[in-house]
Order: structure tokens, then sequence, then C-alpha cells
């Protein structure tokens, strides 16, 4: 459906996207997720012809949408788009909707219904005569939705939708793309610094950082696959050791971390210098004479550095040579009687350390 | 002190009883400065809609040009036209100088800079989210620039207010070009309220001048109004 | 709601000014049918300031059925009107720039139409003491006065190339003075207006000074003046007007039909009787003399006063 084709843009002497590469289905709702300023709106402005490239390619079914100046329009008119910022244009919330119908010359009958329609679909059924500009942040981020989807398009792009809402609206709007994709069918792509809500919404995530795709995947793959340290890092890992490969065979390596070795699944060849990354909520932590290591498992004992609550959670970091978190529950520490000093043991089986190549 | 009371009273005198001169001095400048204004709208707001969103070489020197033009003193706009108007001058066999019709010209002229320069503003103020909008929604050039027009259509208005507000209140150019005439009929006549005052004042006719100047002050308070209503929506 | 009444209130008030100005002056039929021709005349600021021209155009547009358009401007800037081609009649007063204008082929058929005397007013306590003084005289007295700094001593000029201003500077001139270099921004005594007569002479009324004024101006004025004649005897002070055509040789497009019945219009006995009698009933002397039987005494050909143009 859409290509994008080491697609490269620089504005003056900064280059906002530096080869993107990615190939989103037709039907599907694909998230482009990374931290601010790694050209997430940038790269739905080229899809949207807004800007133009200044390498590479977007192709939309086959067609390179920047060389065909001709069809530009027809091509525009397939995708609709929501931005980061509710706006609205200053009048009527029927008239707001009614906008790319009438660009289109749709009959004033047909527009009517289907801006009924729509305003049904987003929740504002009986707001059509309300003035736009009087609507809340959330309403307006609807209508602006409604907007984009009376007109029936092929894609749908949403830059940030959701960035500027509070909870409520936020948890509406994302039923909404749920829905406008199940019952539709329209593609969705849409950008996003939450990476939470791209796992929520999305079937596949393309993790942009410095202006490329530093990963493409299944929301489970990026989350427990990072390929690389940052994209862990950005992903939510808060556990990442460096380290070096010291002995393996079949997928089974030791790594030296630190002078602490490690046992972890990794392809990688022995001397290889990489980055360990395990998730916190696969690490278990045991009192210092809670009794026998489980068998297979890396053990390691240490200090309790510090503990630190986390909504209903208490994070806590151990120093065992390098410092390793964990979360538990209020309780479960509490059980555990720790605090900072406390002696502990802490381990984690080798299938819960992702090994990703260093730099 | 007695001889403001005694203008004053007179002075309501000839408003209250719809004076035919005053009456006719005051419709004439309204017509006057309403179709130079008109007119100035329609060449000022396409003119500024180009500059604001075209690209093109000296488009910043442009709009400084633009910008310093506002304070172009009425006077020289005046000498100008009545250089280019006069007989002698390139388009004298038209024969316009002391007319009606070349003090809209030179008031055209005189509100055109203002006018573009505020329709810029006006256009260059819509939100950047706003044009972006436009175009994804698929708007053709046209049907872009008539909706951001829309959008911008209480700033545009304010301009307009603007313009007509410069145009009725300048006498430098109008008693140049038209020649401060009261003729028998109201069309070749070209006395407005600005140069009539400017007359009666200095030959002492004041309780003329105060009537005109009464006149002259509620049109410039009406429009300002309008203006303050339309920026407060 | 309120803003709906409001503009309603404003819209119906417009429209009532501009109907009122629209019939308020064109009550005089315009169902004649055939255009009107359009007279444009560029006149020195006494011929208006006093209404005559007012008086005699209202009597002329009806015979001729004409409109005629008055531009009021000092003799210079009509001249100027004239060698440019924005008018196409000139009412003067300034025999030699008048000749100049002529040979240089610009104006013909000048005819003189009205002459009167020009006067020096001045404050009734007249601290330069020129009362009944001989005009070059009291000019130098002025001067003389004025630049060794009497008090209220001070000369209001027109200063704006007028005919008045030109008789000014003749007067200057043959009180042996240099204008540009004796009196012309010689100090403080002598100020320049750059304006009409009318509000030159209201413009010396607020200063309590002296100026040169023609008489028919300074009467239609002198009910709001506080300004007493001072001088008004001596041969200098004689003031001529004429009315002439501008060449349509020069401005083939000019209105010289129209232009030829206005300057016979105006020494026709008629209009000659007009003349002479016109603010006879409001100031109790006349304000201009006309020309007709006066010709010797002012200096110009019989011809010139009574023979129509052909």
């Amino acid at each position: 459906m859409i290509e994008c084709i080491d697609v490269s843009k620089r504005f003056g002497d900064t280059a906002v996207l530096a080869g993107v590469t990615a190939r989103i289905e037709a039907g599907e709702i694909f998230a482009v997720i990374g931290p601010s300023g790694a050209g997430k709106s940038t790269l739905l402005r080229l899809i949207d012809l807004l800007d133009a490239p200044t390498g590479g390619a977007i192709r939309v079914n086959g067609t390179d949408i920047h060389r065909e100046p001709k069809r530009g329009l027809l091509i525009r008119r397939m995708m609709g788009m929501v931005f980061q910022k509710p706006a609205v244009f200053n009048t009527t919330v029927y008239e707001n909707i009614a906008v790319g119908l009438r660009f289109r010359g749709v009959g004033e009958a047909a527009i009517q219904k289907k801006v009924e329609d729509v305003l049904g679909m987003v929740g504002l059924a009986g707001y059509g005569e309300r003035r736009a500009r009087t609507l809340s942040g959330g309403e307006m981020q609807r209508v602006a939705l409604a907007r984009a989807m009376v007109i029936d398009p092929d894609v749908l792009l949403m830059d940030e939708p959701t960035a500027n809402l509070d909870p409520v609206s936020v948890a509406l709007i994302e039923d909404l793309v749920l829905r406008i994709n199940r019952d539709l069918g329209t593609t969705i792509v849409f950008s996003t610094h939450d990476m939470y809500q791209g796992q929520r919404l999305a079937h596949r995530i393309g993790v942009l950082m410095k202006g490329v795709f530093a990963q493409v995947g299944t929301p489970r793959e990026v989350f427990t696959l990072p390929a690389s340290r940052d994209v862990a890092r950005f992903v939510g890992v808060e556990n990442i050791i460096e380290g070096v490969v010291v002995a393996g065979e079949n997928g089974a390596s030791v790594v030296d971390a630190g002078g602490i070795p490690v046992r972890a699944r990794s392809p990688f060849e022995v001397g290889e210098a990489v980055s360990l990354c395990i998730r916190s909520e696969d690490i278990r932590i045991a009192p210092a004479d809670g009794g026998a290591a489980a068998p297979g498992r890396n053990t390691l004992s240490g200090t309790v550095a510090a503990v630190v609550p986390r909504g209903p959670f208490s994070r806590v970091t151990v120093d065992c040579g390098f410092m390793l978190s964990s979360v538990l529950s209020w309780k479960a520490a509490d059980s555990l009687g720790i605090g900072e000093g406390s002696r502990v043991v802490v381990s984690f089986a080798p299938e819960s350390v992702h090994v990703v190549r260093q730099g | 002190m007695y001889e403001i009371i005694e203008g004053f009273i007179e002075a309501a005198r000839l408003i209250v009883t719809f004076d035919p001169d005053v009456m006719a001095i005051a419709a004439r400048s309204i017509i006057v400065s309403f179709t130079a204004t008109i007119i100035a709208t329609l060449i000022a707001v396409p003119f500024g809609a180009v500059i604001n969103f075209g690209t093109f070489p000296g488009r910043k020197s442009l709009i400084n040009l633009i910008q310093t033009l506002y304070s172009l003193p009425t006077v020289i706009v005046g000498l100008l036209i009545f250089l280019l108007i006069s007989r002698v001058g390139p388009f004298g066999f038209l024969r316009l100088l002391f007319t009606p019709t070349a003090m809209i010209i030179a008031q055209t002229v005189l509100i055109l800079p203002i006018m573009t320069g505020l329709t810029i503003s006006a256009l260059s103020g819509v939100d950047p989210v706003i044009r972006d909008t436009l175009y994804s929604l698929g708007a053709t050039r046209l049907q872009f620039l008539v909706n951001i027009m829309k959008e911008a259509r209480f700033a545009i208005l304010t301009a307009v207010a603007v313009g007509f507000g410069r145009a009725i209140s300048e006498v430098g150019a109008a008693i140049l070009v038209g020649g401060n005439i009261m003729a028998s009929s109201f069309a070749s006549s070209t006395r407005t309220l600005t140069t009539a005052i400017s007359l009666e004042t200095s030959m002492g006719n004041i309780p003329t001048s105060i009537a005109l100047g009464i006149i002259l002050l509620a049109i410039a308070l009406g429009v300002n109004l309008a203006i303050t209503r339309m920026q407060h929506r | 709601m309120q803003r709906r009444t409001l503009f309603a209130v404003a819209a119906v008030m417009v429209a009532f000014l501009l109907i009122c100005g629209c019939t308020g002056t064109t009550s005089d039929p315009v169902s004649t049918g055939t255009e009107k021709q359009q007279l444009r005349i560029a006149t020195t600021t006494s011929l208006d300031d006093t209404k005559l021209l007012n008086h005699l155009s209202t009597i002329f547009e009806k015979q001729y059925n004409a409109e005629v358009l008055v531009v009021s401007a000092g003799t210079g800037k009509a001249l100027e009107y004239g060698q440019r081609g924005d008018v196409d009649v000139l009412m003067v007063h300034d025999r030699a720039r008048e000749d100049t204008f002529i040979a240089d082929g610009y104006g013909i058929n000048r005819r003189v139409f009205a002459y009167n005397y020009f006067i020096l007013v001045g404050p009734e306590s007249d601290p330069a003491g020129i009362k009944g003084m001989e005009p070059t005289k009291a000019f130098a007295a002025l001067r003389e006065k004025g630049m060794a700094g009497e008090p209220g001593v001070t000369f209001v000029s027109r200063g704006d190339a007028s005919g008045t201003h030109s008789k000014e500077q003749a007067i200057w001139k043959k009180a042996g003075l240099n204008y540009s270099t004796d009196v012309q921004g010689s100090g403080d005594w002598y100020l320049e207006a750059g304006k009409g007569m009318g509000a030159t002479l209201a413009m010396a009324n607020e200063k309590q000074a002296y100026t040169l004024s023609d008489i028919g101006t300074y009467l239609a004025y002198k009910g709001d003046l506080d300004l007493v004649t001072l001088v008004d005897e001596g041969d200098i002070l004689l003031n001529v007007y004429c009315a002439m055509q501008i060449n349509p040789e020069k401005y083939p497009d000019i209105n010289s039909t129209i232009a030829k019945d206005w300057v016979n219009f105006m020494i026709s006995d008629d209009v000659q009787k007009e003349i002479a009698s016109f603010g006879v009933d409001k100031y109790g002397q006349p304000l201009f003399y006309a020309a007709q039987n006066d010709w010797a005494k002012i200096g110009v050909t019989e011809a010139e006063v009574t023979d129509p143009i052909k």
C-alpha cells in the first residue's frame, strides 16, 4: 500500500529524515514511535504530500506520489490527516466537517447525510450547529477526525493525535481508531511518542530514531526483542548492561559483564561486544538466605541500593557488581523486608536476557 | 469661548435640520471614500494573498516596502496623482482632474499599502495547522485561498475598516486633485468633509466647520467601533 | 441582537444621509435630456470668497444649461492650472503675468470685466502710524518699524504668488525695496500665509497685523474682522479683473465654445450691471466696479472691455 524507500528530508543543514525505508500494508494500523524530534511528523507530512522529500521515494499503490505532480491532488484526496494540535475552522461543527466534501463537489443532500453519520460515529451527534471554537480540545480533535473521515479516505494519517489531550479524550480517540480500522478497513498510520499507545493500537510499529527506522515489527517483537540498545532504552527496558561474549555454542552464550559471568541466549561469536537487555519484570528478588538457587538461572547476590515507589509497585535497584532493577508489589516488598542496604539474591533466566550488538 | 458655544449650537442646528449642503458634503465623503475602499479591497486582498503565499525573489523587501508606505503622506499621493492626471500628464486625456473620480483614485492609491500590508498580516496570522488541514482535505489552490480568507475574514475586514478610516479622514490628496469644488450638481462637486472643514475654518465659518467635524468624527468613531467589535470575535 | 439593531440603525442613517445629500443639491431639473456642458474655471480667490462668482455662475448655468466648476486658487496657481490645460477659463487679476501668459500662447481673448482697489488694512490702534499715507510711503514705514521691532507691527502677506501678492511685491519695489532681499524673510514682522484672501484676512485679524487686501474680499469679511482700512488711495492700488480663454490650439479638447460664452457673458450689459450692484444691499457699497464704461480710467483698451469674442 505505502512504501517508503530510502526517504530523506533536510531542512537547511539539518537532516530530519536520513533514509527511511518501510512498507505499510493495506488495512493495517502502523504506528511510528520515537522520541521528540525523531522526524515522525515530517514522515507523515511527506506521505500526505504536504512536503517534498529531499531524496528517496514514497509509493502509494505503486505510484511514486512525489513524481506525479498532475495526480498530486487525486493522491492527496485518497488520504485524510489529523494533526497534533486540535485545529478547527472558525465556523460551525457542521461546516468544519463538510469542507472536504465541498472541495470534492459533493451535493448538499449527500453532505448532510454524511456529516450526520460521521458525527454519530465520533460521538458528537447533535453538535452540528455549535461553533467549533467553543468546543473542548478533545471534542475539537474528534471534529478533526470526523472531518478527515467523512471523505472515506483509503489512508488515515494521524500525527500525535492525542498528545495534547486529557486521558478520557485519549481513550475516546484510541477507541475510534480501532473501530475505524475494524469497521471500515481504513489503513491507519499514526505517530506517537507514547510507546504504550503504539502497543495498544498498532498491528506493527516502526521505531524512528535519528531519522531512520531503528526497528520495524509487531509490538511484541519491538518490546521483547528490541533491535538495538537505543530501541531497548526507548521501549522501556530498564536494565541494559554492557559486556563481552566469552563463551558460547548452540545459541547459549556466557557474557562477561564487568567481571560477572551472565548466561544468555545469543547468536553472537566469542569476543563480540554486546548489550544485555533485561526487563525488570523478569528479575526476581529473594532474601539472601532464601535457600538454594534455581538451577539454570543466573543468580547474583547484592545489596539493595534504592527502593522507589512507582504507582502501585516499588522499583528496587540492587547493586550486584552492576545495577539491576526489578519491580515488586508493595506487599511483596514488605514481606521480603527489603530496605536500602538489605542483602538480597537476584535471579533471572538466560531466556530473559535479550542480547544485542553494541553501538 | 462664546464663539465655540455658538458654533456648537449652530452646528447642532445644521445637523438636526439635515442642512442640504452639509448632508451633501457628508454623503459625498462617504461615497468617495467607500468607493475607494472597495476598489482598494479588490486590489489589496488578492495582492496580499499572492505576496503572503507566493515564493519569489524580493518578497521580504516587497513586504518591507509596503510597510514603509503605510505612512505615505497624503499630499505626496495627491501631488503624484495630480501630475499623472493633469491635462499635460500621461493620463491627462482622461480629463479626470478636479472630479470625484480623481479623489477616488488618489484615496485608493493612498490606502492600498496599508490594506495590502494588513491583509498579509491577516493571512499570515492564520494558524499553520489550518493551512495544512485545508491541503490535507484535498483543497485546490483556489479552494485553499478562498477558505484561508474565510478563516481570516475578521482580520481582513479590519484591514478594510482601517483603509476606509484613512481615506475618509485625509485632506491633502482630496484638495489637490479634487479642487474643493462646490458645483450645482452633486456629482460634479468635489467638496468633502475634510476639504470643507479646511476651507470653512480658514474663512472663519466656524459653525459649519464644527458641524462637519462632528459628522466626520461620528463616522470615524463608528468605523473604530466596528473594528473593535470585529477584533473581539 | 443588540448588535443587529445597532447596525440597522447605522444603515438607515447612512441611507438617509445619502438620500438627503443627493436630493439636496440636485433640485434644479436635470431632465433636459441633453448632457450639460461643463465649464471649468480657475479663479483668483477674491472672486470666489466674495461669492460674486457663485452669484454669476448661477445665472449663467440657467441661461446656457451648463454646469460651472470653480477651482479657487491664487492667480499664480490659477495660471499654472491654465498652463497645464486643466481648466477652460481663467479669472485673474495680474496684468503683467497675464501678458506673459498670453504671449506664451496659453491664453487668448482676454476681457476685462471688473475692477476695484486694493487697500492696506490693519489694527485700529495703527502702531506703525501709517493711516492716510501714500501707499509706497506706508509700506516703507511698515518695514522700518517692523525691522526696528516696534511692538504690534506685523505684516501678513498672501505669500502664494497670487495677484494680490504680485501687487504687494510691486508696491515694495516702487518703494525702492528689493522684495526678496529687503522684505521677504527680513524679520519676524513679515509673515507669509500661503492662503487665499479670506483666510489671510482671518489670519491678520487673529494676529492684529497689517495686510494688503482687495476691497471686495475685505468688505465681504468685514463683519467678522476688527481690522480697519488705513490706506486706500493711490494709482498703484488699482485692481483689474479679467477673464480669458485657454488657447484651444494648445489643448484641442478644451471646452472652448462654452468658455467663449462665459467670457462674453462677463462683459454683457446685464452682467456688468450685476457686478456693479453686487453686495450693495449687504455692504452699503459695491465690492466691484463694472469695467464697461471705465476702460480709460483703468488703462485698458475699449475693445478689451466691450467687444465680444467672435
